[in-house]
């Protein structure tokens, strides 16, 4: 039995052409659109006074349109949309601004719907992860994970629905309104 | 495919979120404790197929001929494997270092070291049905990080694996062996358990002969996840 690597901070340097083009785009693969309807998922990154934070790396993983991952341990994986990876990546802007384009995710079996969130950057020593749920979902109410965070911070992982499709999910690494993170 | 867990880890063989003289942790880390979640299939599955989304860089950073980058030639043989010590094929990793003056192609690094034309410092690739990835570079140098108490960075390489499921998601840095500034590097020792912070540590291969103009070094990453034990009938 092997222990993990240690973890240690992405740093300051993460190389900018890491950050591909359209990497933050995931309603398209290989030229072809993927089923659903598009969604925009957008927000400010701050640290504990307010700043903003600019090259932070966000990662997001998510099921397709009908709630299927694209992976073989959900046994539906044969019925995955080709045409939808799942996965992508964007950077903060200087105003700590991201933006991804996907594809409103189905409800997985068992879950609400739900994008998870990957947070890298310099000082953070450790992945930080945390999930976005949609407004208006009876569904979050039975969600297991949203259930393990406590009732008062709930909120904070429930995007705000800016347009009809345009989601509003800023996070905060550290003091008032801090975003849940987990730890797994 | 077999199905994999994520069981909890040590946390003395993970580094502490603050780390005192790295001036930018405490502002950034969660001041509430982390949420324990039970896993679901959203976190026992993850992107495998990143190489869709990315480009793939190649393994050969070092330049050839007159563009051959300046510093001391080097191969990494890098190997990616999960708890069971089973080979993690077809994972991305991505990979980026300093050149050997220890200057950074990036708009944040605005160090006095110079620039080296013929050196970017990142490679992605996918590891083979082996786990292996194989670097071909130059060393790293040192630098000084710009705190007011002189704290440099000992020679390091970063990488960024993906490993097979979501939880499995791996930023890690590899130091070299033998080097004085790794004890007293904030980053390698803010991990508590001397034994992990040695895993770090790459090991140097002896010369062979071959190839006959780098120096080699090998290195394995462990990612989380391990085979599920069936439960009894």
């Amino acid at each position: 039995m092997k222990i993990p690597s240690g973890e240690a901070t992405i740093g300051p340097f993460f190389p900018r052409r890491y950050v591909d083009a359209g990497a933050n785009d995931l309603t398209q693969l290989d030229d072809r659109k993927a089923d659903g309807e598009a969604i925009e998922i957008a927000g400010i990154v701050r640290q504990e006074d307010g700043t903003p934070l600019d090259n932070l790396v966000l990662e997001i993983w998510q099921a397709d349109a009908k709630g299927i991952y694209r992976h073989p341990a959900d046994p539906r994986h044969g019925e995955a949309d080709p045409k939808f990876l799942g996965w992508g990546r964007a950077a903060t802007d200087q105003e700590g601004r991201y933006s991804f384009r996907t594809i409103r995710p189905g409800a997985p079996q068992g879950r609400a719907r739900h994008v998870n969130f990957m947070l890298m950057f310099s000082g953070l020593m450790r992945i930080l992860k945390t999930t976005l749920y949609f407004p208006g979902e009876r569904a979050n109410e039975a969600d297991p994970v949203l259930a393990a965070v406590p009732a008062a911070r709930r909120a904070l992982l429930v995007a705000r629905e800016e347009a009809p499709g345009r989601y509003r999910f800023d996070l905060k690494l550290r003091g008032e309104h801090e975003t849940p993170f987990f730890d797994d | 495919m077999a199905r994999y867990v994520i069981p909890p880890r040590d946390e003395r063989t993970q580094p502490t979120r603050i780390v005192p003289g790295y001036p930018q942790t405490p502002w950034r880390n969660p001041k509430a404790p982390l949420v324990r979640r039970p896993p679901t299939l959203s976190e026992l599955t993850g992107p495998i197929e990143v190489a869709k989304r990315v480009q793939l860089l190649g393994g050969d950073i070092a330049g050839h001929g007159e563009r051959q980058a300046i510093g001391q030639l080097m191969h990494l043989r890098l190997r990616v494997v999960d708890e069971d010590g089973t080979p993690v094929g077809g994972s991305v990793v991505e990979i980026w270092q300093a050149n050997a003056a220890g200057r950074y192609i990036h708009p944040n690094d605005d160090d006095h070291a110079p620039v080296d034309a013929n050196f970017y410092g990142a490679a992605r690739l996918a590891t083979d049905d082996t786990g292996l990835v194989e670097l071909r570079t130059v060393k790293p140098g040192a630098y000084p990080v710009p705190t007011k108490d002189g704290w440099w960075r000992p020679p390091h390489i970063h990488f960024s694996v993906f490993g097979r499921v979501w939880l499995s998601r791996l930023v890690t840095q590899m130091y070299f062996p033998g080097e004085p500034l790794n004890g007293q590097d904030r980053i390698l020792n803010a991990v508590p358990d001397a034994e992990a912070r040695e895993r770090l540590v790459a090991r140097f291969v002896p010369p062979t002969g071959e190839p006959h103009n780098a120096l080699v070094f090998e290195h394995e990453i462990v990612v989380r996840g391990r085979k599920a034990t069936p439960s009894q009938p």
